[in-house]
């Protein structure tokens, strides 16, 4: 199947090197410590953070940093054909995994000891890149809820399709089989802190591919940095400082 | 769920028994509502800070052999954790259960279809050979309370936007065999809500009961009844929340309230529906 | 499944259509015998029995009709490690159908979470929990043939069983349904007649505090009908309440000889 036409345009009218709209809100969910929506075009995910709060089961409570617990649900209506998947599935299990390791890296955990931070992320709609776009609404929900971290995690997916680097996938790009590459980063540190690829890629096309995954991270953190700032405005002006 | 000193129980009672909640509004009055409809057959509705996402698949499918002439509705509803930390896991499945049980008895009718808000006739294609399953899924993204009343208006939302696709029936099918049908991609059928009834939740706390009870003045219900009604005035369902014993009169009482109650969300809701879809068409 | 297709063909080959049941005609009809010959408002002959089960600390077993069900109850015991300190007692309900319940073998077994959730809330009314802090009481019921009315037979009797075990109650909970078919309202339906409901409510009772702790309605009802049917319920519901007291008081006194 042709990925990107002639005219180097993909099925969805970028070009290769165009990341999809991205847009996020803050607080979505007022009961939540921290919340935030995240969509990158199609895909739309809403994560919540709960905490730093008491230990729920006081085997795991860990003395010396923060417990980071994560849950990673999808909804029965975000893909194309309904399924009723069981919950904690291997998939679920796995991204809540990466999602975890992910910030656990970059928040601060030795000054919160003895305590718990859950991170909840809830898909509701899913058009490839489901990872990164939980990733960045995780980092977004994290910093709403205060929570010191080192740096602000990014994440983005690129692919190499047709003979073509492509920057963040979508479904029908996802699931034609070639490679995927999701990277995960701390902009302002310049460390790679998240790195899965299926399939595979020679290793000089990989460090295109790579490379381009790392500027689709920077660029969705210039954007939540001004998500962030904004909202700090806004916070501003309804204190009337 | 929400921890109350005993200073801020009494005020919320207090409050009740003088008619004046702690959020200004009357007994009887409910939180704004605003609904959202997205894509074909989704919506979301807002009550207070309550917030649920209903959507409407249909399906092809074969009926039941025990009732060949209808089609299938079923009804799931998801807590998810973002909501609160409690439905991690396998957490929320007793309140999915609760919800989606409270849910098909409040809007799919008797074993008949009567008082059924969707009719089920009305699904099927051929009969005994192909009907439509209709699958609605609700997800719970935001708890302060009445759930139930939130998801109720969210499904009648989600119905009124889902349009079923136009089928043709090969005719020349022998009787035994599956018969070719062709799904319409363009030729849609909206869906006809008028007969899916308003679910509305009483709440008693103390003497009183309310409407549209948010999460602190649940925690302080004694029971809660919640009534579904339809455009007639007739009630098509109803459950009872809260292990309390009630006196029978004042059940009759809670639903001719609920009744009366009903009449102004229906019409809150079917014109916030409207300007819903009014926004959609003109984006 | 098969016998139902009328002569036996060589091969077994499932067609609908001759599944295809029609609504008998007797039930639209004003004037109809109910399938047991009862009149419209009478309600089956109740038999109960309390101690059906030797090893249980209460249990009962009750006979309606078709419809046969037995409750043990276990407990007060201490309530699981893993669960939180609670002053008040934990009830934990259970029903399951035995596969034998139905015509069908195993058909009934879907909803079984459902029936037990329905079951805790209209006993968990009755029950004095404060009395038993940290515990945990086990509510185990058991259907043996189901022949309609399910859920409130399993009711009664599970008050009933938790009354033999000593479990401190404000009331014996009496549950009664109501089909509507067509016009009529008819109680204590038979599984033939809730096939072809329109609508049903039921309702659980406590008969000496004249209390209703749940009440379930589903298809379409006009308020002067529920009037009619819940006050048929609560009729029944006292009268049962009596057969359940000298149920318990009969036990009582052979014990005591």
């Amino acid at each position: 199947m042709e990925y990107v036409s002639p005219e180097g345009l993909r099925l969805d009218g970028r070009r290769p090197l165009e990341m999809r709209q991205l847009r996020a809100e803050l607080g979505a969910v007022s009961r939540a410590d921290g919340s935030a929506v995240f969509e990158m075009g199609n895909t739309k995910v809403i994560a919540a953070v709960y905490g730093p709060r008491e230990v729920q089961q006081r085997s795991q409570q860990l003395n010396d940093k923060a417990l980071i617990r994560c849950e990673y649900t999808m909804a029965n209506f975000s893909t194309g054909d309904r399924m009723r998947k069981p919950k904690g599935d291997r998939r679920s299990t796995e991204i809540s995994l990466v999602i975890r390791q992910t910030m656990e890296a970059c928040i601060l955990t030795h000054l919160m000891p003895r305590s718990q931070i859950d991170i909840f992320v809830q898909v509701l709609q899913a058009d490839g890149g489901t990872r990164s776009a939980c990733i960045n609404a995780a980092t977004l929900a994290l910093a709403d809820a205060g929570i010191p971290m080192r740096d602000l995690v990014t994440s983005c997916s690129a692919g190499y399709l047709n003979s073509t680097a492509l920057l963040d996938l979508n479904y029908v790009e996802d699931s034609a089989g070639g490679p995927d590459v999701t990277v995960g980063i701390l902009p302002k540190l310049d460390k790679v802190t998240l790195l899965q690829m299926d399939a595979k890629l020679p290793m000089d096309i990989f460090e295109n591919v790579m490379q381009l995954a790392t500027e689709g991270c920077k660029a969705v953190a210039n954007y939540i940095r001004e998500v962030l700032i904004e909202n700090t405005k806004q916070l501003e002006n309804r204190r009337g400082v | 769920m929400v921890g109350l000193s005993v200073g801020e129980k009494h005020f919320i009672q207090g409050g009740i028994a003088q008619d004046l909640r702690t959020d200004g509004r009357k007994r009887l009055t409910y939180r704004p509502i605003s609904v959202e409809t997205g894509a074909n057959g989704s919506a979301r509705v807002k009550m207070g800070k309550t917030e649920v996402i209903a959507s409407v698949k249909a399906e092809l499918g074969r009926p039941n052999s025990s009732a060949p002439d209808k089609g299938k509705v079923s009804i799931y509803i998801d807590c998810s954790p973002t909501a609160a930390p409690q439905y991690e896991g396998r957490g929320g499945e007793e309140l999915s259960m609760e919800l989606s049980a409270a849910l098909r008895q409040c809007l799919l009718g008797g074993k008949t279809g009567a008082g059924a808000g969707i009719n089920l006739s009305s699904l099927s294609i051929v009969d005994g050979k192909v009907c439509w399953d209709l699958y609605i899924d609700g997800l719970v993204i935001n708890i302060d309370g009445n759930i139930l009343d939130a998801l109720g208006a969210a499904i009648k939302a989600a119905l009124s936007n889902t349009g079923i696709p136009k089928v043709n029936v090969a005719s020349t099918a022998p009787s035994d065999e599956q018969p070719e049908v062709d799904v319409s991609d363009e030729e849609f059928l909206q869906f006809d809500t008028t007969a899916v009834p308003v679910i509305v939740t009483l709440t008693k706390v103390g003497r009183h009961y309310i409407v549209d009870a948010t999460s602190e003045e649940e925690s302080e219900m004694s029971s809660a009844v919640s009534v579904s009604v339809n455009r007639q005035g007739l009630i098509c369902g109803l459950t009872k929340r809260g292990g309390a014993g009630l006196d029978p009169s004042v059940v009759l009482d809670m639903i001719s309230v609920g009744k009366h109650v009903s009449e102004q969300l229906m019409n809150k809701l079917d014109s916030e529906i409207a300007a819903a879809e009014a926004t959609m068409e003109e984006e | 499944m098969a016998a139902k297709g009328g002569a036996a063909p060589a091969t077994y080959s499932p067609s609908p259509t001759t599944f295809k049941k029609k609504r008998p005609p007797i039930f639209t009809d004003v004037d109809w015998v109910r399938p047991d010959g009862r009149d419209f408002h009478q309600c089956r002959p109740a038999f109960l029995r309390t101690g059906a089960v030797n090893a249980a600390s209460g249990s009962a077993y009750a006979e309606f009709g078709n419809t046969k069900v037995i409750v043990s109850i276990f407990g007060p015991r201490e309530s699981k490690k893993a669960m939180m300190y609670s002053d008040t007692g934990r009830l934990n309900c259970n029903v399951t159908y035995t596969t034998f319940a139905t015509p069908v073998r195993g058909q009934a077994s879907s909803d079984n979470k459902e029936i037990s959730s329905q079951l805790h809330k209209s006993l968990e009314g009755a029950i004095m929990l404060d009395t038993f802090p940290k515990t945990t009481v086990d509510v185990f019921a058991l259907v043996l043939e189901s022949g309609g009315c399910d859920l409130p037979v399993v009711i009664s009797c599970a008050s009933l069983a938790l009354a033999d075990a000593g479990i401190m109650m404000f009331d014996l909970v009496a549950a009664v349904s109501v089909s509507c078919l067509g016009k009529n309202l008819v109680i204590d339906p038979v599984s033939e007649e809730e096939n072809y409901q329109d609508g049903s409510l039921m309702i659980t009772c406590l008969p000496s505090r004249n209390e209703v702790t749940q009440l379930t309605i589903t298809g379409e009802w006009s308020s002067p009908k529920i009037h009619e049917a819940m006050e048929l319920c609560l009729d029944a519901c006292s009268k049962l309440g009596k057969i359940m007291r000298s149920c318990l008081k009969e036990s009582a006194s052979t014990s005591q000889e």
